[in-house]
């Protein structure tokens, strides 16, 4: 029983608690009022499953934004960038897109990542003419964007198939069999690894299946991917679902070739499997190593470029932004679509090489065409709004480090 | 803004409906239902497939929802008739898992993983997207409304006398000659078909939906608004789902006014607020802001 003394939480309480936490932001906020600025969205996984790689992208969204602002702005606007956080889930996604587009009235949202929470905003783009700009390969984003009006600047899961599938029969093995996570990520993957393999001569042995990720055990999907003891294992997943599932085959003693993709061989994983990580190939679009736009972003971020891919998806942020700044430049103003084209215009052949905001927007004033050459990729796209290329590697781990093996361009 | 602000208001409703059928199953009847995210998934599912793959009209697709989600809604239920407490709560829990494997696995039908894109909309052609969001809020607002007047009715009369006894002591119902089992499946069914409606009227508001969408998440934020809003009253109900929806959103224009946010730990920050708003509910005020209303019994005068 309360006493009488008690201070009591009454009706009257609570609704001046929620009307005060409703008026807030809006009191609290300063009175911007440029209306010519350019409001721009980022969306990024900084929790959740992209956790990894959401606040790479999110600070060269910001970096690139900071640079151009004290630079005088695009065309002499300022950009405003609102930064929000997917936490890599479709549901909050849509929540926190509504918001850019209908509080901060952004024209483009940059940096999804997992392909449900690209898919899962692009109506909402669609409906309100926002530009999107994502690294997602899930092979149904381009039917979706109806409008013209998406960049992807990863490679699509068809691609990465296909790249590792050629990388795995150039190492000589030609019998696999491969299972995968259940995601959308890796389903065409497979298929397109499969029609790779026995275009060149190899084939897939077992019958591909995927798994669900986060059970307790693996073993009988470890079973029966070995089953007939196959000479190589390709495993498409993410780096916790492959570390339990390593550590079954590892404990089955089998002795064949492991082949997956570097997603899932973070240095995380090999922290958790030690000496065992030795002796697996990964394959993985990465950013140009060692080509100066890269080894230049790397320098804007605060690294050094040590011959290692660093920032994968940081890399491919810092290609969001710039190509977004420069289209408009080149639009001139803030339509969607003339931007979207001129995004086209901006990133592909004919023109002349660029690799950063400020060398592009000066030749662009001056009347010049240009190319921009990107710090993931050349950054170069098809009708459809996907990379036209990226590039491949693939690794070995020795000693606890990715060694670089070999490397190839693959058209999406 | 007004459109931003028309879009969470929507949010809201989808939570006030599910919250307002986990009160009906919880709050009255006292069954823990972990799961309702797998019956807001399975309408949500029900509703598009009907539509996109059946290519009938949003009622049509409204209506499948409903049915399927009373079915669900009896057979979980029924199945699990002898579990109470946690056991019940684990097999609701294992039943949103098993819709979200299926929703995943079989992908001829709900095309998995890659997210079911939904064109069918509740709403004229047409319309100007200011004016399709308000009209959207308002078909909500109207299930809202509707699942009110249901679970407040239900609450108020005879029924939830006897749904209210089997939460304290299914015994004593049973000695007055209730069918305690029945109430049970009636209660649990009616909650799933609310959560299966709302399902469907999310599915075709975000016109994408994938199983990542209903994750348990989803169900801890409807969980969050029964107990802060006070379990057992369904205005309490009301007011519970837009403070978790006010903390939600509104702390996301912090951003900007305190120094050293970012959205990452912001993002954090929310969910820490939700606890914290939870510890000091239960420490503080366990019966929630709006308490369920007293029964007013006769007593008698003392001495007598």
């Amino acid at each position: 029983m309360p006493s009488l003394k008690t201070p009591r939480f009454t009706r009257r309480h609570a609704l001046v608690l929620g009307a005060g936490a409703l008026a807030a932001p809006w009191i609290a906020r300063p009175g911007f009022a440029q209306g010519d600025a350019i409001r721009i969205g980022s969306l990024t996984p900084n929790t959740g499953g992209g956790s990894p790689f959401g606040p790479e992208i999110a600070e060269a969204h910001r970096l690139v934004v900071e640079l151009v602002n004290s630079q005088g702005g695009v065309n002499g606007r300022e950009i405003i960038l609102t930064q929000e956080n997917s936490e890599t889930n479709p549901e909050v996604a849509v929540r926190a897109a509504r918001k850019l587009i209908d509080a901060d009235r952004v024209m483009a949202i940059l940096g999804t990542w997992s392909s449900s929470v690209t898919l899962g905003v692009m109506p909402l783009c669609q409906e309100a003419n926002v530009i999107q700009m994502c690294t997602s390969s899930s092979e149904s984003i381009p039917a979706g964007d109806k409008k013209g009006l998406l960049f992807d600047f990863q490679a699509l899961n068809p691609a990465w198939g296909k790249a590792i599938a050629r990388l795995a029969v150039a190492r000589g093995f030609k019998e696999i069999a491969v299972m995968g996570i259940n995601n959308d990520f890796t389903t065409s993957m497979i298929g397109t690894f499969q029609q790779s393999l026995e275009e060149g001569g190899g084939k897939v042995v077992n019958e591909p299946f995927l798994y669900n990720p986060n059970q307790p055990s693996y073993r009988a999907e470890v079973e029966r991917l070995i089953a007939g003891n196959p000479p190589a294992v390709f495993i498409p997943s993410y780096v916790t679902d492959f570390t339990a599932v390593y550590r079954e085959i590892f404990r089955s003693g089998y002795e064949g070739q492991v082949i997956t993709i570097s997603l899932s061989t973070g240095p995380q994983f090999k922290e958790a499997v030690g000496e065992a990580a030795n002796g697996i190939l990964h394959g993985f679009p990465v950013p140009p190593v060692g080509k100066d736009t890269f080894d230049a972003y790397l320098r804007f971020v605060g690294l050094e470029p040590n011959g290692q891919v660093q920032r994968p998806f940081g890399s491919a942020g810092y290609d969001q932004i710039n190509t977004l700044l420069l289209g408009i430049a080149k639009a001139g103003n803030l339509d969607p679509f003339e931007v979207a084209k001129a995004i086209f215009a901006i990133s592909n052949a004919p023109g002349e090489r660029v690799t950063t905001y400020a060398e592009g927007a000066e030749k662009i004033a001056a009347g010049a065409e240009v190319n921009y050459d990107g710090a993931s990729s050349s950054v170069d796209f098809l009708p459809n709004g996907m990379l036209a290329s990226r590039d491949f590697e693939l690794y070995e781990i020795r000693d606890g480090k990715d060694v670089s093996l070999e490397r190839i361009t693959s058209a999406s | 803004m007004t459109a931003y602000l028309v879009a969470i208001l929507t949010s809201v409703g989808f939570y006030v409906v599910l919250a307002l059928a986990l009160n009906l199953q919880w709050g009255l009847t006292g069954m823990l239902n972990f799961g309702l995210a797998g019956f807001y998934a399975l309408g949500a599912y029900a509703s598009a497939i009907t539509t996109e793959l059946g290519g009938m009209p949003f009622l049509a697709g409204f209506a499948m929802a409903i049915v399927v989600g009373t079915l669900a809604g009896l057979a979980v239920a029924g199945l699990s008739a002898r579990l109470v407490g946690d056991f019940l709560a684990i097999a609701t829990l294992g039943f949103a898992e098993i819709v979200r494997f299926l929703a995943l696995n079989e992908d001829w039908l709900t095309r998995g993983p890659r997210g079911f894109p939904i064109e069918t909309r509740p709403i004229p052609e047409g319309l100007s997207r200011e004016a399709s969001a308000w009209a959207y809020l308002g078909l909500v607002a109207l299930l809202v409304v509707v699942a009110f007047v249901i679970v407040e009715r239900i609450r108020t009369a005879p029924m939830g006398r006897v749904l209210r006894a089997i939460r304290e002591d299914e015994l004593v119902p049973a000695a007055l000659g209730k069918d305690v089992f029945r109430f049970k499946l009636k209660a649990f069914a009616l909650g799933a078909a609310l959560a299966a409606a709302a399902g469907s009227l999310y599915a075709h508001w975000v016109q994408n939906i994938s199983p990542d969408h209903f994750t348990t998440a989803l169900a801890i934020g409807v969980w969050m608004s029964l107990i802060v809003g006070g379990t057992g009253n369904n205005r309490g109900v009301l007011v519970g789902a837009t403070l978790v929806m006010v903390i939600l959103e509104g702390s996301r224009f912090l951003t900007g006014v305190v120094p050293g946010l970012d959205a990452e730990r912001l993002s954090a920050l929310r969910i820490a607020l939700i606890g914290v708003l939870i510890i000091v509910t239960v420490r503080f005020r366990p019966e929630g802001l709006l308490p369920e209303p007293r029964i007013r019994l006769e007593t008698p005068a003392k001495g007598a």
